[in-house]
């Protein structure tokens, strides 16, 4: 018997999850746009329902398009299996409500997305659970934080606004300690720039409508388990090793150790909250997945072309991005992110608020927009447009100055990119004096 | 439930029903490095479906407590134990792999005073189960370079598309073995490498015996099922296209259709 060899991830991002249509041979992942699924008969709908038998019943709890995106991106990341949401909120809330409740407290790095981090600051609290928010780089501060009632530890691969890298192993060895999962949002850097289970994350969440989608067409999300956290044996998930009442007094961790997780995820909450990802959803993002390793190294090639040239230029006051040895994380970036550290970064612009709206409003192929991960390179200035209600003290508060630029580079030719920033920076100065 | 035995407690899933003593009770028992899981869907579904389930989980696996045992005669020794315990009257047995070794010797030794074996449904079986040397230095050397070697010959297809909706089966392998207890591969490979007793095993079973194989095993190639079953006049056999060795998972539906054949007949 020739020995064995695991497939890779190439190969993954465009087969796995998928046989080809076994009725009409169709290539492609076919998109079954479909609500619901007829039985064979009422013993086979009950089947389902008990699960009993696998299959779909209800496109809310499962449909064929979307569970090859599951499949797939669970297999680049070597994890179980995965569930897509409506959007990486989502999957956010999917995660914290699937295993905690009221009197529940969250340990989250402070360097979050927005949207993560209201949902973990104002709305969560009403619902009884509570966040203490730690730098991702205050290792310590992140032990210190944990109380007995902590369920859950949060970080990204790569915080916000300054590029923070976590230190994923360090991190994960803390939740260990404490028998409490680590969940790493790893939109910034998809499975082919990092996978945060070989860190020693046991949960990872995707804001699919960045990297994993690629051309800024579609909302969606994705949770990951990597099967290896032992629920029963750290006595405090409930949700997951005690009879549920509401699935049959199911005992979740008993039914499928590896799978606990989801299956509650799954049977619980895409049940009641319903946020489900549509199958045209997830065909856009299969589609976004089979070139990804193609466009990640691309994305930061172009990357690091745009940085050189801004390190030339005298208007540019300092860039964050971790591969440059002045980045504070840069050390822990080339081990945790060998193939680069993507392609969204922020540099300082002398000249404050006008010369960054004189920017961003000169340029022609960068667009002028709150987005990352697309094709299509992006960029915005936070002090004239998401925070410009903001004084210059609060924004330094926040990790900003009036004169940052955040951008997310994309895939044009790297020398238009150059022109185009030529060009703006040359309307910056004028503005400016 | 967990079910005492000399002090010990063992885990087996009912499907959230206490054991009615009215019902015939179907057994499984799972594979090397396994759990009671494997079974999910099966045993799931005859639990609701008018028999008592125990799916069990070996000696030293998962919820399991006691230590690993080394050979099939002596996992087969204690799941006629626990047959007793339970007082498990019409009993169905059926196992996987290492699990099809086990049951098999079970059903040979079951005193049927105690209880009375319906039926024998070996899946994914072959005998005898010899190891390669390569996967068995690897078990004993290096485990998680053995889970994964496994976990590759145990799949038909290499980039999935498995019928359970969100989950990559052989994300769920690897990830089942590498929690399961030290040693435990290199201990349950050495129990079915050395097994030895099939032969005389088979001459002694009278009741149906069902073998169910992946046409695409690698594992444990469905040839060698098949001549098993021609060998015995009791015997049946079906084989389930597009699936290797994790066939549980590969087609749960076809495995069930498969054990309701023989066990409802």
């Amino acid at each position: 018997m020739p020995r064995p060899t695991r497939t890779r991830f190439d190969t993954l991002s465009l087969h796995a999850g998928q046989r080809p249509d076994p009725v009409h041979g169709a290539r492609a992942v076919p998109i079954y746009q479909t609500t619901s699924y007829v039985f064979r008969d009422s013993d086979h709908a009950a089947s389902l329902f008990n699960m009993e038998r696998p299959g779909h019943a209800y496109s809310r709890l499962s449909n064929p398009t979307t569970a090859v995106l599951e499949e797939r991106v669970a297999a680049l990341e070597d994890g179980v299996g995965s569930i897509a949401t409506a959007s990486g909120q989502a999957a956010l809330h999917l995660a914290i409500a699937t295993i905690m409740g009221a009197g529940s407290h969250i340990v989250s790095s402070s360097a979050i997305y927005g949207g993560s981090h209201n949902l973990l600051q104002y709305t969560l609290p009403r619902f009884g659970i509570d966040t203490t928010f730690v730098s991702p780089r205050d290792v310590d501060g992140i032990r210190q934080a944990i109380r007995p009632n902590t369920r859950l530890i949060f970080g990204e691969t790569i915080g916000n606004p300054g590029n923070d890298i976590m230190d994923i192993p360090a991190v994960a060895e803390i939740a260990r300690e404490h028998r409490i999962p680590l969940l790493i949002d790893s939109t910034f850097t998809t499975p082919y720039l990092m996978k945060p289970f070989e860190y020693g994350a046991s949960l990872i969440m995707h804001s699919a409508t960045k990297f994993l989608c690629g051309h800024g067409t579609v909302i969606g999300g994705l949770v990951v388990d990597h099967g290896r956290f032992d629920w029963e044996g750290s006595g405090k998930f409930d949700t997951l090793s005690e009879p549920y009442a509401g699935f049959h007094n199911m005992t979740f961790d008993e039914e499928m150790s590896q799978g606990a997780f989801l299956l509650r995820a799954r049977r619980e909450g895409m049940r009641d909250f319903g946020a489900c990802m549509a199958p045209t959803v997830a065909f856009y993002i299969l589609q976004g997945i089979e070139t990804l390793s193609l466009r990640m190294q691309r994305h930061v090639e172009n990357t690091r072309k745009i940085i050189e040239f801004l390190q030339s230029s005298e208007q540019v006051e300092g860039i964050s991005y971790p591969e440059l040895p002045e980045h504070p994380d840069y050390e822990l970036a080339k081990t945790l992110l060998p193939r680069g550290a993507g392609s969204i970064f922020s540099f300082s612009l002398k000249g404050g608020r006008e010369a960054g709206r004189a920017l961003t409003e000169g340029l022609d192929v960068f667009s002028h927009l709150a987005n990352v991960g697309d094709a299509k390179s992006l960029i915005i200035h936070p002090a004239s447009t998401t925070h410009h209600r903001m004084s210059a003290d609060d924004l330094l508060k926040a990790g900003i100055t009036e004169g940052t630029i955040r951008m997310s580079v994309g895939l044009e030719d790297p020398d238009d990119l150059i022109d185009d920033l030529s060009k703006g920076l040359h309307l910056a100065k004028k503005a400016t004096g | 439930m967990y079910i005492t035995l000399d002090g010990t407690r063992y885990y087996a899933y009912t499907g959230t029903h206490a054991p009615d003593p009215d019902l015939e009770t179907v057994v499984f028992v799972h594979g090397a490095s396994m759990d009671h899981t494997v079974w999910s869907h099966q045993s799931r579904y005859f639990s609701y479906h008018g028999f008592n389930v125990l799916a069990l989980d070996l000696p030293g696996h998962r919820l399991s407590q006691g230590a690993l045992l080394s050979r099939v005669e002596d996992m087969a020794e204690w799941l006629i134990g626990i047959l007793a315990a339970t007082s498990a009257r019409d009993v169905h047995l059926v196992g996987h792999s290492m699990g099809s070794l086990v049951a098999l010797e079970a059903a040979a030794n079951l005193d049927q005073g105690v209880s009375t074996l319906k039926t024998l449904s070996l899946i994914g079986f072959c005998y005898p189960m010899s190891v390669a040397p390569v996967l068995m230095d690897a078990a004993r050397d290096n485990p998680s370079k053995a889970y994964s070697m496994m976990t590759q010959w145990s799949h038909a297809s290499k980039t999935g598309g498995e019928p359970v909706p969100g989950f990559w089966s052989a994300g769920m392998q690897m990830s089942m073995m590498e929690n399961s207890p030290e040693g435990s591969i290199y201990c349950n490979l050495q129990a079915c490498h050395n097994y030895a007793g099939g032969k005389e095993a088979f001459e002694r079973i009278t009741c149906p015996i069902l073998f169910v194989s992946g046409k695409l095993d690698k594992m444990s190639p469905a040839r060698i099922a098949m001549k098993e079953a021609q060998r015995n006049e009791n015997a049946s056999i079906e084989l389930l296209p597009g699936c290797g060795h994790n066939i549980m998972f590969e087609s749960p539906d076809g495995v069930l259709n498969s054990l309701k054949g023989l066990i409802d007949a």
